[in-house]
């Protein structure tokens, strides 16, 4: 289905990260969202609050993350589509509700803008702590998707991809800023609403007392919906639950329920997992990188290249699933790989884990606060070359 | 989306009975306890408010009395502990012309859901909240509550709490709530007439509802309930009618203007006369007498006020703003819309 017009800022704009996360939002559909503000990450509420109503769309500010949080949820089971936005801090707090649009398989965004942490650390500045914490950050086991633009552009490009991803899983799905990209203006290029794919939510054309909420058709992993008023009885509940909604607190229930939302992500990872290659053809390293540490990290590969290393990219689009498959093939050509990023190392261990020994992982670690300098990634390279 | 403003045809709606919302499932209450004559009473009352059975919507958070979305036959939600107010309040400020209930209990709505609570009923959404008070944790198996009251010995205060308690209804109209009652589980009759106005109040509305929990905190109401002291200890508050208790109706309650404070007076003594009474009326927009009953609650000397303590018509947070997008989505098609979309940060690159 192709974006409604009526929210679509088609054409060639300077705008930040922040406010594209807004535009991206109000394309694929968004029209709900709550928040409490928190440095870098306001700016794309405050943009919602003042687009929204001229869309027929709604914000909120609550009284705080954990509120937001839940409202997004709320939102989402009356039929709108809904984002929640905040940094560190609020983030921690939102985990809760994270675990729970996990277990009722619900279609929300949220997005972080990273700043340094731990704890209320830098609230201006940027770092990439938070990678973990969005796979790990909510108790139990569940999966989710997470995304990490470079760019104004991919700020706009992946916040109206989650919203499609989150709508074609019944997952949430976040967005993984850091206060560089969120803060940085770049050109943005809007096109034509007729040329936004928008994945609606699927509705359930099956009769009440036929329907399950979570159980779902044979050959998919996915569960239909229903809203709210529509004359379903339902129950969604943060418990464990049998396919009707309904709690059932046994073995069998929890395996059942755990492993299918697992699935959902593990079995169609390779149709959710984005990167981008360059220079991979002869390299003898490969600097696996996200976010605004991508940007940096050309930097001190033209810098190594001037030096005689042959090294290639692999950068992050998806951070969750992880692309497990390419760094293990990678990892069979290169002699090393090389992992900036701005905390103290995260998908490292992820690149490390799945190297398993066959080439050298060199991290490139930084406490957040600024952005690397790229002559230390440079060196890096010809370390892992030599 | 199918979001609206609120206001949906007045198809005709089918003839319910309380079976219509009852859904199946055995309830997992314990025998006795207070729970079960709430939902009766819920059940019992729906048919009969005009709304089509799919626009209504339980939501609760976690504790016994949060398992009441399971048993009603209705779009239920059991979401988490203290949320309930937040997630309500996203799914009106999306779908206004829903009819919302949260069910909640003590500690759900007053401990960890503290803050939202306020900001619910502050914000005068639509959304109805019946709070089930047993001054006791009752799912966790009895703990203190921040209604427990001072000196309770519980399993986490064994030499007594050390706390001083909330006052539910005198919380509520501090946070601003347009609708604030009171009844309790074992008056059935009370309980209806008082749910049947909430039902048809709009705004935020809070009823705490005194609960037994026969296992945890049994016999928390007999002061109020046993046939012996009810008439002495229950101040039944009727709009229109003096507040008048006590056997035969002899005492009542009077606002002392030298003292700014209310007293209870008994007739025909020391020359009271039913004059003197305060006649009770919920619908002043000073919410200070009804923050003055609400204080009376488990005061020495003075009954217990059930009842209506405020009513009061005030535009709700969904009536604003969907008054603003209305006006703004007027606007739209207009040329200076592409101008707004384009202000604020934004610049075009020809
Ligand atoms: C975050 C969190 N902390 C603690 C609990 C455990 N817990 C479940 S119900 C409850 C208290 C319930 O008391 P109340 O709200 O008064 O409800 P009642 O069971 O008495 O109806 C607690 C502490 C929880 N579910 N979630
Ligand atoms: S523990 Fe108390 S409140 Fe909970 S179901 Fe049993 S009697 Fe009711
Ligand atoms: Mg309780």
């Amino acid at each position: 289905m192709n974006a409604d017009p009526i929210g679509v800022l088609t054409g060639s704009h300077y705008l930040d990260g922040d406010h594209s996360c807004s535009e991206g939002a109000i394309a694929a559909g968004c029209r709900f969202s709550a928040g409490y503000p928190i440095t870098p990450s306001t700016e794309v509420v405050e943009r919602l609050a003042s687009r929204f109503p001229r869309v027929g769309g709604r914000f909120q500010q609550f009284e705080d993350e954990l509120a937001a949080s839940i409202a997004v949820l709320g939102a989402v089971w009356g039929g709108a589509k809904a984002v929640t936005v905040t940094s560190g801090p609020g983030f921690s707090l939102m985990m809760e509700h994270i675990g729970l649009a996990a277990i009722t398989e619900c279609p929300v965004v949220y997005i972080n803008v990273q700043r340094g942490g731990p704890s209320t650390g830098l609230p201006t500045q940027p770092a990439q702590g938070d990678m973990m914490q969005a796979r790990f950050g909510s108790h139990g086991d569940y999966r989710l998707i997470a995304l990490c633009p470079n760019s104004p552009q991919e700020c706009f490009d992946l916040t109206l991809r989650a919203f499609n991803l989150a709508e074609e899983y019944r997952v949430p799905v976040v967005v993984m800023l850091d206060e560089v990209v969120g803060h940085m203006t770049e050109k943005v290029v809007i096109p034509p609403a007729d040329q936004i794919e928008v994945t609606p939510r699927r509705y359930t054309s099956k009769k009440p007392g036929d329907f399950k909420l979570f159980e779902a058709a044979e050959g998919s992993l996915v569960p239909e919906m229903v809203k709210a008023g529509d004359g379903y009885r339902v129950h969604v509940t943060g418990l464990t639950h049998d396919e009707r909604g309904y709690p059932a607190m046994n073995v069998v229930a929890q395996d059942k329920m755990v492993k299918r939302q697992f699935a959902k992500i593990v079995e169609n990872a390779d149709k959710i997992i984005t990167f981008e290659e360059k220079n991979l053809l002869g390299a003898e390293a490969v600097v696996v990188s996200f976010g605004i540490t991508s940007r940096i990290a050309e930097k001190g590969m033209q810098l190594a290249r001037e030096k005689g290393a042959k090294v290639g990219s692999f950068r992050l689009i998806t951070a969750w699933p992880f692309p497990e498959k390419q760094i293990i093939e990678l990892s069979k050509k290169v002699k090393a790989f090389v992992v900036p990023e701005l905390n103290m190392g995260q998908m490292s261990l992820e690149v490390e884990r799945l190297a398993a020994g066959r080439c050298r992982t060199i991290p490139v670690l930084h406490a957040g606060g600024t952005v690397h300098n790229p002559e230390v990634i440079a060196e890096a390279i010809l370390e892992a070359v030599r | 989306m199918s979001t609206t403003n609120g206001t949906t045809a007045a198809a005709a709606l089918p003839t319910y009975t309380k079976k219509d919302f009852e859904s199946g499932v055995d309830p997992r209450w314990c025998p006795g306890c207070g729970d079960f004559s709430i939902i009766n009473q819920v059940q019992k009352l729906l048919p009969s408010i005009g709304v089509a059975r799919e626009n209504i919507v339980f939501i609760s958070g976690i504790g016994c009395s949060s398992r009441f979305p399971y048993y009603m036959n209705n779009y239920g939600m059991h979401t988490l502990h203290g949320r309930a107010p937040s997630f309500a309040s996203g799914l009106k400020l999306s779908r206004p012309e829903l009819q919302l209930w949260v069910v909640t209990g003590d500690g759900d709505a007053l401990a960890i859901g503290g803050n939202h609570f306020i900001h619910t009923m502050r914000r005068n959404l639509d959304i109805k909240m019946l709070m089930f008070n047993n001054r006791i944790y009752g799912l966790t198996k009895g703990q203190v509550s921040p209604t427990s009251e001072l000196g309770k010995k519980t399993k986490t205060t064994p030499y007594g709490s050390a706390d001083y308690p909330f006052n539910p209804p005198a919380l509520a109209l501090g946070a601003g709530a347009t609708f604030v009652a009171r009844s309790v589980d074992l008056e059935g009759a009370h309980m209806g007439v008082v749910l049947k106005s909430a039902a048809e109040h709009r705004g935020s509305t809070f009823v705490e509802i005194y609960q037994n929990c026969p296992v945890f905190n049994d016999g928390a109401y007999t002061f109020l309930t046993e046939k012996a002291v009810k008439a002495e200890a229950q101040l039944r508050m009727e709009e229109g009618k003096p507040l008048l208790f006590g056997k035969d109706n002899r005492k009542g309650i009077r606002f002392n203007s030298q003292s700014a404070e209310l007293e209870v007076v008994t007739l025909g003594e020391k020359g009271a006369v039913e004059k003197d009474v305060l006649v009770h009326n919920p619908r002043r927009d000073d919410p200070t007498i009804a923050f003055m009953l609400a204080n009376l609650s488990n005061r020495p000397g003075f009954p217990t006020p059930i009842g209506i303590f405020r009513a009061v018509k005030l535009p709700t947070c969904d009536d604003l703003n969907w008054k603003v997008i209305n006006s703004a989505k007027a606007k739209h098609g207009d040329v200076s819309l592409r101008k707004f979309l384009s202000s604020a940060d934004t610049w075009t690159v020809e």
